[in-house]
């Protein structure tokens, strides 16, 4: 660890900042342990619930005792950070502030081993329960879905055709998404990389509002923005065109911008001791190491957006997804075994060929 | 050429870079720079020495600004470096050349490009960013490749070419964009020991025929005998030796170096 002891280094309100950080992670890893221990005692208690069944999972977390287990677990957090001589210290210490034990000991020998042990083993319990597991259900129930696993593997010709003519659209749908999304990429990713942006008070704001946007588009789903472009511009391959262009953008300006602030600065000084102004130390001290990785990654992004623009043509933004949704509300699965076989097809050519060509180019 | 001559030649003339209670403390605490004064004299070949970490880099970077010093002031030609900002720093760059040790050209692009991009700070910005340059500007590039020996390398890619080389192409950019003084950051320090002389000679040509002041960070003691007209050296950021090349013995080189330091010199090329 790079501080091993920050309770030493720096002033008075760094040390106390850390020190707070350190509780306030004791405060959540604790609150979590004992918040299921808590659904697992509702659930298992047998209490039902307004309807006369027993709790669902969903019911049993609003049942849960937030207001005592928050309280419980902020003097348990105090007590260990109190008690750090006599139990070791507390997950908080050890994670924030670079607290070790004594002398060596394992895990299984400390208060924080067998904490995070436990919290690890209920994890894994509750999810159980909030997932709604069912083993037995999945391993015996398999005939239910063999009609549709029986079509899949006897695709129908009838649809070979239709499917062939939208499966240009969809590559090329992919292919102008991608393309749109070049040059806005390209330009703001400059933008979005912290080795460029700190010169002055402009550039970091740009910084800050570049990844913001970036992070808030590709956070909203893909379908999403199909749903708001159909709207926009209509049914029809152009707002999936829209959509996919959305999403590329923002997932391009984040590869771009981390292969920027993976440049050689060398060459960047060196442009800019001989006077250059700022563009000209972009054009030669950067651009010329970037254009590799950007090829690369673009071809890449044109392969997802292959594999992408199925789905949003499920909700009519174009291509093959289009008439697949159809057959598969139908149970038509004979021709959804066609079109799958097509996409594959395609998702796969996709992937050998741009893998292929970015091994050329890096 | 004796060093007693050429010192003579430098003494009395304008001052190329005057360095006035200049220090640089990084944002990670360190400090690099700490109160240093140092006049440059036009035409002077001046050798900067000290162990890894002294401050040596710092101060040449502080100089064209490439770092901006925490405290101090610095003039080049009697312009004030520090303080400058946009335009202003951008000509005063123009008349400043650098080498760095580890040459810093556009890989990927020809060695003639390189040398072009000497004169980035000089030309229009549109045509610059379109990779383009009048024919006056690349005669000039290719002249400048000639004087480094490389004219018929001009549309090998940067990468494809030796250390050596690389070292020379870049020593033709500094060339180039016809700067007065030149910032040689450790130029030879990357390079086969062999090789060193044919790097050095062609910096000490800039400076004796060119007329350039030459600021040079060097680590063998015959590369300093045999090319600074002065020397100066630093020590965890002070300057702590000022003096001709002759008065530098092991005596001078363990003071600066550290007790178990022993000089060395790379075999003569």
């Amino acid at each position: 660890m790079a501080h091993p002891d920050k309770l030493q280094n720096g002033s008075l309100w760094q040390r106390q900042l850390a020190q707070f950080r350190a509780l306030a992670v004791d405060w959540l890893l604790i609150s979590l342990m004992l918040l299921m221990v808590d659904f697992l005692v509702i659930a298992f208690s047998g209490r039902r619930g307004p309807t006369g069944m027993l709790v669902t999972p969903e019911e049993v977390l609003d049942l849960l005792h937030y207001g005592w287990v928050l309280s419980a677990a902020l003097i348990l957090a105090l007590a260990w950070q109190a008690s750090r001589q006599v139990v070791g210290p507390s997950p908080g210490q050890s994670l924030v502030l670079g607290v070790r034990e004594e002398k060596h000991v394992p895990w299984t020998r400390t208060l924080r081993g067998w904490f995070g042990a436990l919290l690890i083993e209920l994890t894994i319990f509750t999810g159980w329960l909030i997932t709604e597991v069912q083993l037995v259900t999945f391993l015996t129930q398999f005939n239910k879905a063999s009609d549709i696993v029986r079509g899949l593997l006897h695709p129908s010709s009838s649809i070979l055709h239709q499917g062939l003519v939208l499966l240009v659209q969809t590559v090329f749908l992919a292919f102008m998404a991608t393309a749109f999304a070049i040059p806005l990429a390209f330009s703001l990713s400059f933008f979005a990389a912290r080795n460029l942006t700190r010169g002055s008070r402009f550039s970091r704001a740009m910084y800050t509002l570049v990844r913001a946007g970036m992070n808030f588009t590709r956070a909203v789903e893909p379908l999403v923005w199909a749903l708001i472009f159909i709207s926009w511009v209509g049914i029809g391959p152009f707002a999936g065109v829209l959509a996919l262009w959305v999403h590329s953008v923002a997932a391009l300006i984040k590869l771009y911008s981390e292969q920027v602030e993976n440049i050689d600065h060398g060459p960047m000084d060196a442009i800019t001791a001989t006077g250059a102004s700022t563009l000209q130390v972009l054009r030669y001290g950067v651009v010329p190491q970037v254009i590799p990785p950007f090829l690369s990654f673009t071809i890449y992004r044109w392969d997802i957006n292959v594999r992408m623009s199925t789905i949003i043509g499920f909700v009519g933004g174009g291509g093959i997804g289009y008439i697949l949704k159809p057959r598969v509300d139908l149970g038509q699965w004979g021709e959804v075994g066609t079109l799958v076989l097509l996409i594959a097809a395609t998702v796969w050519i996709m992937d050998i060929l741009s893998a292929r060509i970015r091994e050329r180019i890096v | 050429m004796t060093a007693p001559q050429r010192a003579a030649v430098s003494s009395g003339a304008e001052l190329a870079v005057q360095v006035k209670g200049v220090s640089k403390v990084f944002p990670n605490g360190i400090q690099a720079l700490d109160n240093v004064d140092l006049e440059v004299h036009d035409g002077e070949f001046l050798v900067v020495i000290g162990l890894s970490g002294s401050g040596k880099s710092t101060l040449l970077r502080c100089i064209n600004r490439l770092e901006t010093p925490t405290a101090g002031r610095i003039w080049v030609a009697g312009r004030e470096a520090t303080g400058a900002e946009g335009a202003e720093l951008r000509r005063l760059r123009t008349d400043i050349g650098m080498i760095f040790q580890q040459f810093n050209l556009v890989k990927r692009h020809t060695v003639l490009s390189n040398v072009l991009s000497g004169c980035l700070g000089q030309t229009s910005l549109a045509s610059s960013l379109f990779l383009r340059f009048t024919d006056e500007e690349r005669d000039r590039a290719q002249a400048c490749l000639d004087r480094v020996g490389l004219g018929d390398r001009g549309g090998s890619r940067a990468d494809a070419l030796s250390g050596g080389q690389q070292q020379r192409v870049a020593i033709a950019r500094a060339l180039m964009q016809q700067p007065r003084l030149i910032l040689a950051d450790e130029p030879v320090a990357s390079l086969d020991p062999a090789l060193r002389h044919s790097v050095m000679r062609h910096i000490e040509a800039l400076n004796r025929e060119e007329g350039m002041t030459v600021m040079c960070t060097l680590h063998d003691i015959d590369l300093i005998d045999r090319y600074a007209t002065r020397v100066v050296a630093l020590r965890d950021g002070k300057l702590v030796f000022e003096g001709q090349p002759e008065s530098f013995d092991g005596e001078t080189f363990r003071q600066i170096y550290g007790e178990d330091a022993e000089p060395t010199s790379g075999p003569a090329g």
